[in-house]
C-alpha cells in the first residue's frame, strides 16, 4: 500500500479549475517529483492535500491508507504531513530555535520539554543552521538559511511524509548544490517527500518518480527519464516544435 | 514637588488601567486580526461577578481570582459564539465590530435587568490612605500600581518563555503555517480571547474598587484602550504598554495644568499629529508579531 494516494483530485476557482483530477501514489521512502510550468496547479495541489488553506472540492486523499481530506489542518499535520513554502520563513518574528521548537512541540504530541527541545537543536544542527546563531530572528536570515530553517522545522516535527514546495527557487547554485544533498539525507532518515520544483534538472537528480502538470491536469507521470522525454512534456515546457523548412 | 507627585501617581494609576485594557485589545488584534468591541463590557461584567461574590460573603482576596476564572469563560465563549464563526469570511474586521458590539450590548442590558441601574461599589484592594510627595494616596491606587506591572511581566513571561505563549505568537505571524505544525489554532483564538477577558475584567475589579460602578463604566475605557492601541502600535503588546503609561502621564499632566475638560480634546490633538506622521503607532513596527 502506499503511503500517499491522491485519488482524482479537484479545486477550481470560479470557471478555472486550478487542479483537475490529479491522481498519483507516493510509495514509503522514495522521492516523488512534482514538475509543471509556472501555473500548472502545483502549489494548489499542495494545498489541497494539507487542508490549508482549503482542501479539495473532489477526490480523496490517504495518508497510509486514513483519508485527510475534510481533516483540519493541524489534525493532517499530527497524522504526520509537513509541508515548506517557496520563500516565506513560517515564523519571521520568533527566532531560529524557536520556530525548530514550533515543529517539534507541536507537529509531534506527547514529547517530554526535554525531548522537544532535543529534537528542535538535532534538526537544527542537520540542516547546518548551528553557525548562524539559534537566537537570531528568522526573519534575518538569508533565503539560503530561511529555507533549511523551515526543512529543520519540518524535519523536527518527525513526519511520514514531507512536501517540499520548490526548495530551488530564488537559490544559487552552490546552494542548489547544498538543498540537493540535504534533500538526499532527509529522505535517508526515512522521511518520504513529495517535491514540487520547476526545474527539471533538479527534480532529475533527485526523484524516483516524476509527475508533470500542466493547466492543473497530469500530462505524464513515470520514470524520469521517460517522462522528461515524453513529447508534450517537451511541448509543455518549450512550446511546439516549429516543422522543418 | 506637588505637583509632579500629583502627575506621577495619576499619570501611573490611570497608565495601570489603560495598559490592562490595551494589553487585551492588542492581544485579540495580534492573534485573530479582529477588534473586539466587546472589551469595555468585559471590564464591566468582571467588575459585577466580583461583586456578585462579594456581596454573596467572599472576600475581595477570593471574589477577585474567581471572577477572574469566571471572564476567562466568558471571554471563550463570546469569540466561540461571535468570533469563530466568521474567521475566514470576508469583510471579518467590519463584521466581528458589528457582531462583538452586539454581544456587548446583549450583555450590557443583561446586567443592567440582572444587578439593576443602581451604581454600586466592590472593596478596595487595601482600606486607607497615605500622603507621599505631598499627595494623598489610596493604598488601593498603590496597590493598583504595582500590581499592574508585575501582570504584565507575567504575560509577557509567558508569551516569551512559555511552549503555549510561544503557539500563540506563532499564530500571530503566521496561521497558516501555524495549522502545519500541528497547532490547533481554534483553541489558540480561544485563549487569545480568555486572556484578554481576564484582563479586561481584572481592570475592571480594579476600577471598581475606588470609582462606583455601572452597567455602562466599561464605554469610556474602551475607547481610551482603542486609542492607547492605535496610539502605540497594534502589531504588539510592548507598544500599547508603554503608550498607555504615556497616555495616562499625558493626562494627569493636562488635567492638572489645563483642567479636565480640556483633557480630551488635548489627547485627541495628540493622536491625529501623530497618525500623521507615524501611522502604524509610535512604538510599532510593520508586521504583526506579539512580542
Amino acid at each position: 500500500m502506499a503511503l500517499l494516494e491522491v485519488e482524482d483530485v479537484s479545486k477550481a476557482f470560479g470557471s478555472l479549475k486550478a487542479v483537475d483530477g490529479v491522481s498519483f501514489k507516493v510509495e514509503a521512502g522514495e522521492i516523488f517529483g512534482v514538475a509543471g510550468p509556472n501555473g500548472s496547479g502545483k502549489s494548489t495541489l499542495f494545498n489541497v492535500i494539507t487542508g490549508i488553506p482549503f482542501g479539495p472540492d473532489r477526490g480523496r486523499v490517504k495518508l497510509g491508507g486514513v483519508e485527510i481530506q475534510g481533516k483540519s489542518g493541524n489534525e493532517i499535520a499530527r497524522l504526520g504531513l509537513a509541508r515548506t513554502f517557496q520563500r516565506e520563513t513560517s515564523f519571521d518574528g520568533l527566532t531560529v530555535f524557536e520556530n525548530a521548537l514550533m515543529g517539534a512541540g507541536y507537529g509531534k504530541p506527547g514529547r517530554a520539554e526535554s525531548e522537544v527541545r532535543e529534537r528542535a537543536a538535532e534538526a537544527l544542527e542537520f540542516v547546518g543552521l548551528t553557525s548562524v546563531g539559534f537566537g537570531r530572528l528568522a526573519g534575518e536570515l538569508s533565503v539560503f538559511d530561511r529555507k533549511c530553517l523551515m526543512l529543520a522545522t519540518a524535519i523536527a516535527m518527525e513526519p511520514r511524509v514531507l512536501l517540499l514546495d520548490e526548495p530551488a527557487s530564488s537559490l544559487t547554485k552552490p546552494e542548489i548544490e547544498t538543498s540537493i544533498g540535504l534533500i538526499r539525507r532527509t529522505a535517508e532518515r526515512g522521511i518520504t517527500i513529495v517535491l514540487i520544483e520547476h526545474v527539471l534538472t533538479f527534480l532529475m537528480s533527485l526523484s524516483q518518480h516524476l509527475m508533470v502538470l500542466n493547466q492543473g491536469r497530469v500530462l505524464a507521470a513515470g520514470e524520469p527519464k521517460t517522462v522528461i522525454a515524453d513529447e508534450r512534456v517537451v511541448e509543455a515546457y518549450l512550446g511546439t516544435r516549429r516543422p522543418a523548412a | 514637588m506637588g505637583a509632579f507627585a500629583e502627575i506621577m501617581f495619576g499619570g501611573l494609576f490611570q497608565g495601570s488601567l489603560y495598559a490592562m485594557m490595551a494589553v487585551g485589545l492588542a492581544l485579540v488584534w495580534t492573534t485573530i486580526g479582529v477588534f473586539n468591541f466587546a472589551h469595555g463590557v468585559f471590564m464591566m461584567l468582571g467588575a459585577y461577578v466580583a461583586w456578585q461574590f462579594v456581596s454573596l460573603g467572599l472576600p475581595i482576596a477570593v471574589a477577585l481570582p474567581v471572577a477572574v476564572v469566571v471572564m476567562a469563560g466568558v471571554g471563550w465563549i463570546l469569540q466561540a459564539s461571535v468570533v469563530r464563526p466568521l474567521i475566514g469570511r470576508p469583510n471579518i474586521v467590519l463584521v466581528v465590530v458589528i457582531t462583538t458590539l452586539a454581544a456587548g450590548s446583549l450583555i450590557e442590558n443583561g446586567v443592567l435587568t440582572l444587578w439593576g441601574p443602581r451604581s454600586k461599589q466592590l472593596p478596595s484592594l487595601l482600606e486607607g490612605n497615605t500622603v507621599i510627595g505631598g499627595v494623598g494616596v489610596s493604598l488601593h491606587q498603590i496597590a493598583i500600581i504595582i500590581i499592574t506591572p508585575l501582570i504584565l511581566a507575567a504575560l509577557w513571561a509567558f508569551l516569551n518563555h512559555t511552549r503555549l505563549g510561544l503557539a500563540l505568537r506563532a499564530v500571530a505571524q503566521n496561521e497558516d503555517a501555524s495549522q502545519l505544525v500541528g497547532l490547533n489554532v481554534t483553541a489558540l483564538y480561544g485563549l487569545a480571547f480568555a486572556i484578554a477577558a481576564s484582563l479586561a475584567g481584572l481592570a475592571g475589579i480594579f476600577m471598581g474598587g475606588y470609582r462606583f460602578m455601572t452597567p455602562v463604566m466599561g464605554s469610556d475605557p474602551l475607547l481610551k484602550a482603542l486609542i492607547v492601541v492605535v496610539f502605540g502600535g497594534i502589531s504588539s503588546i510592548s507598544g500599547p504598554i508603554f503608550a498607555a503609561y504615556l497616555i495616562g502621564f499625558f493626562e494627569a499632566a493636562c488635567s492638572y495644568y489645563f483642567g479636565l475638560y480640556w483633557t480630551p480634546a488635548l489627547l485627541f490633538a495628540v493622536l491625529i499629529l501623530m497618525l500623521m506622521v507615524r501611522p502604524e503607532g509610535i512604538f510599532a513596527n510593520q508586521s504583526r508579531g506579539l512580542a
